[in-house]
């Protein structure tokens, strides 16, 4: 019925595809930070038009799966990419855009939402106290800002960040859906070669949760060591 | 074969009631499975709790696709164990299932600091009041509970409605199923356009899950 031997292959087998898919996760949290914090200084300094559609963009993600998002993006993003570099005057076909960049963008596009509220969230948590303190150490604007707001926002934000890493990891198996070979899809081919999909399933599924209880460790114990008690 | 835009949305919202259905059906099943869920890790029955834990845990960790997948091809499996040969699982009896444990998974998480967020001094009051347990939990921690799970719920229930949008993976013709049959009869035209429509109609639905438990909101807030 279940066969150990084959999960076994299998589970080996899936594994060597984790860094890739840790390695996809890794970019989209970094470049979804970065987009974060763009979005946090618009929604900061309400620069106009910007932040209305930051609103219209998270109004639409609230409403729409991902899934939806990926293929829209899946079928739209060549077509876009190619307008604006046929306007740059570039001979470039966008049509072979590799569907891991689209996988890429339209996860970190996503996540790029939620990251700029825990980041924002981040900053606010810091006590006001702390930034008088500073100043009437003597301290500029800038050093404030880099030795005595950055490090403490950061630790707020780190098991928020930890989640969304989980997020980004979970997301990356929609890649399958547009032809991504990651963790998932690879169990796929490799059940479908002699028809074991239920112990393909349950060892992807054992993996994510492997993942998953790791990064939530390692977050806590850094969270641990790092607070200020 | 050439088809109007108004052709395209009839079909869409003919399929429209099946995602309608999952989502109903599987938000019922995942509340019922949350609330035991809770009720398990709150008593702290030992192994029994343990393991409720270790199936939340489980449950958000692994992405909805993969339960979706587990649920398809292991059901039939469970079944023959069990001694029932040849049990036809449609894509939708699985689908239904599997979105009700990963909402039940997510929703769990919700309602127990929910319930814990209840404050000791009301338990003992009441007990001191001389409230059964059952009166103790509808009469004062329930009305409490609730005001204070509903916008984490209101989310969970966002994010089921999401999810369901991938049981098209398993073969439920859907509307994002139906799409992809649009797609290949068209030899691919109007891909974004389809796709545009089935985001609004997702939206539609979530907009409406939130306004229902905003709604609710207001009715159970007790300020």
């Amino acid at each position: 019925m279940f066969d150990l031997k084959a999960s076994y292959d299998m589970f080996l087998g899936i594994l060597g595809l984790l860094p890739k898919t840790l390695l996809l996760a890794v970019t989209i949290l970094i470049l979804s930070t970065l987009l974060g914090i763009v979005i946090a200084i618009i929604q900061q300094y309400k620069i106009p038009v910007l932040i209305q559609l930051i609103g219209l963009f998270k109004l639409f993600l609230r409403g729409t799966p991902m899934v939806v998002f990926l293929y829209l993006m899946y079928y739209a993003l060549p077509a876009m990419g190619q307008l604006i570099i046929s306007l740059l005057g570039i001979n470039y076909n966008m049509n072979n855009m590799s569907p891991v960049i689209i996988l890429i963008v339209t996860v970190s596009l996503t996540l790029s939402a939620f990251q700029s509220e825990i980041i924002r969230g981040a900053f606010l948590a810091v006590d006001y106290g702390q930034i008088e303190a500073a100043h009437s150490l003597g301290y500029s604007f800038y050093q404030t800002f880099t030795r005595i707001i950055v490090p403490q926002a950061f630790v707020h934000a780190v098991p928020d960040f930890a989640n969304s890493f989980t997020v980004a990891i979970k997301a990356t198996s929609l890649g399958f859906l547009i032809t991504v070979i990651d963790i998932f899809a690879k169990a796929k081919i490799m059940a479908a070669q002699n028809f074991r999909f239920v112990e393909a399933f349950l060892m992807v599924a054992l993996i994510y949760w492997g993942a998953g209880i790791l990064i939530t460790k390692i977050a806590d114990r850094y969270e641990n060591d790092v607070r200020i008690k | 074969m050439e088809m109007s835009t108004l052709e395209l949305l009839l079909e869409f919202l003919k399929v429209l009631p099946i995602n309608i259905i999952i989502i109903i059906l599987s938000a019922a099943l995942g509340l019922l499975f949350a609330i035991l869920l809770t009720f398990l890790r709150i008593k702290k029955i030992p192994v029994i709790s343990q393991m409720a834990d270790l199936y939340v845990s489980f449950a958000r960790s692994v992405p909805g696709l993969i339960l979706l997948f587990i649920a398809y091809f292991g059901i039939p499996k469970i079944l023959s164990l069990m001694g029932f040969n040849s049990v036809d699982v449609s894509p939708m009896h699985a689908a239904i299932i599997s979105m009700g444990f990963y909402h039940s998974g997510y929703i769990s998480e919700v309602f127990r600091p929910a319930y814990l967020s209840v404050d000791k001094s009301q338990h003992e009051a009441a007990d001191s009041l001389g409230y059964t347990p059952t009166k103790k939990f509808f009469r004062i921690i329930l009305p409490q509970v609730i005001p204070v799970a509903l916008p984490g719920y209101g989310n969970g229930l966002v994010y089921l409605i999401h999810d369901t949008s991938l049981i098209f993976a398993i073969g439920v013709i859907d509307i994002m199923g139906v799409a992809e049959l649009f797609i290949s009869r068209s030899y691919g035209t109007n891909q974004v356009f389809i796709y545009f429509v089935i985001a609004l109609m997702f939206s539609a639905m979530c907009f409406t899950a939130d306004f229902l438990i905003k709604k609710l909101e207001k009715k159970t807030s007790f300020r």
